[in-house]
């Protein structure tokens, strides 16, 4: 493990993740809620593909269950979702990290796709049948949360914002 | 998968093998919840943790709400005044007609020797978070078990009935909506006192089942809650019907309707705390006296 301290400190990590975790906490509500980016999934694929060795199955795991608390859920949804976002940003990472940051957000797009879907899977075996197809809606909200996101981190560090693992 | 620090020797587990056993405990921890309710301690861990930060991040929305009214026009508000000073003497007028039924419908339970319904004891609650509604529409209060809530109560609004009490943490519980999928409420149509069960359907909206194709139910009836199920008191408001078809297939009634409680407006609730009181049956036959 020879690492530099560099710009993914274990510090920033799990504050951009609070901070995530604190924008879901808003009280959000109608058309917002039903539209609102799943800013903790979007914080665990960010790092899982910026620093893969330190957020990686476990962490977003973890922060799966959380959601799920959020989402009065059943425990294990948004959990295994998460675990399986993970695994393809793993499997496409080092091509992902090639893209300028609109072509990674719409690379990013099915993955966003799979997890929502997988998101009404476990919920329709575990719970009820979903009301509706609303559960789509944040993967638009998502990718365009991740454009937003990778660009202004572009504009911020410069274009050397490359991965560091 | 191939990070750059990857040693000569695989020393852990691949990618897909990680992803594997994570799924088996995710798969468990959904049969532990959904089964057996194992993790409710977790969820009260949770619930904990996150009800400071919560009610933290309602203050932005309360002060906004404050300032905005706070710059109500003036003539916005004179009109108000004299709707409510109209809407008073309305309510002035019926407030007396229903002083003088319930005097007589004292006098007429004393003669039947009724037990009278006991005073209801109601908890304020505030919305404090509402969660997304793919599967089941909740609401977070801010009231819990330092309230002395238990699950199973019902929740009402100026308007009508919101749900019913289904997890009770220490500082705030969660209702489960009427609109919410097998969420059932027993219910009766007001016009004409004929019972069945209100079931919600999702997106906010409910249904009467099982009403034979005869029933006498029309647009616009209102449904109440009935009392037979001693978990809400009799004659709560619950939905107005928008809607009656009757299909080829089937031998009954679809029926739907719209809750009356405002489930996506109201940020101030009651929740009932006295439970209707239970029936007794009356002793088909006099105590013995046992002989020693």
């Amino acid at each position: 493990m020879s690492r530099t301290q560099s710009s993914g400190s274990w510090r920033r990590i799990l504050g951009s993740l609070t901070l995530a975790l604190l924008l879901e906490q808003l009280p959000w509500s109608g058309w917002a809620l039903a539209l609102r980016p799943d800013f903790l999934l979007i914080g665990v694929l960010f790092w899982t593909l910026h620093q893969p060795a330190r957020v990686g199955f476990g962490s977003a795991f973890l922060v799966g269950l959380l959601a799920d608390f959020q989402n009065g859920g059943v425990f294990g949804q948004h959990a295994m979702a998460y675990v399986v976002g993970v695994y393809l940003v793993l499997f496409l990472r080092l091509r992902l990290l090639q893209f300028d940051p609109l072509r990674q957000a719409t690379q990013l797009f099915p993955i966003f796709l799979l997890v929502q879907l997988l998101l009404l899977l476990i919920g329709w075996l575990a719970a009820n049948p979903p009301s509706g197809l609303t559960v789509l809606l944040p993967v638009t909200s998502n990718t365009v949360m991740w454009l937003v996101l990778v660009g202004v981190l572009r504009l911020w560090h410069g274009k050397g914002m490359q991965d560091r693992a | 998968m191939a990070a750059s620090d990857q040693l000569m020797f695989a020393r852990q587990l691949g990618a897909t093998a990680r992803l594997l056993i994570w799924l088996l405990v995710g798969v468990a921890c959904v049969v532990a919840d959904s089964r057996y309710h194992a993790l409710d301690s977790m969820r009260s861990g949770f619930s904990l943790l996150l009800q400071p930060v919560r009610e933290t991040l309602r203050v932005p929305a309360n002060v906004a709400a404050e300032l905005g009214g706070f710059f109500t026009r003036h003539r916005l508000l004179q009109n108000e005044r004299d709707a409510l000073r109209a809407e008073r003497a309305r309510l002035w007028v019926s407030v007396n007609a229903a002083r003088e039924i319930s005097r007589e419908n004292a006098e007429l339970r004393a003669l039947l020797q009724l037990q009278a319904r006991p005073g209801q004891r109601v908890v304020h609650a505030a919305l404090l978070y509402q969660g997304r509604d793919w599967f089941v529409q909740r609401m977070t209060l801010d009231r819990g078990t330092a309230a002395k809530l238990h699950s199973g109560l019902p929740v009402v609004d100026a308007s009508g009935l919101v749900g019913q009490l289904t997890q009770v943490y220490p500082g705030t519980s969660e209702v489960t909506l009427v609109s919410s999928p097998e969420q059932l409420t027993p219910v009766f149509i007001e016009r004409t006192g004929q019972r069945g069960l209100a079931a919600g359907s999702g997106r906010g909206q409910m249904e009467l089942r099982y009403m034979p194709t005869h029933t006498d139910v029309r647009v616009n009836d209102r449904l109440l809650t009935s009392g037979i199920d001693r978990v809400y008191p009799a004659g709560i408001p619950v939905a107005r019907v928008t809607r009656v078809s009757r299909s080829q297939s089937s031998p009954y009634l679809r029926v739907e309707g719209v809750p009356l409680a405002g489930l996506d407006r109201s940020r101030a609730v009651l929740v009932l705390l006295a439970e209707p009181p239970l029936i007794q049956a009356p002793s088909p036959l006099p105590p013995q006296v046992k002989q020693p």
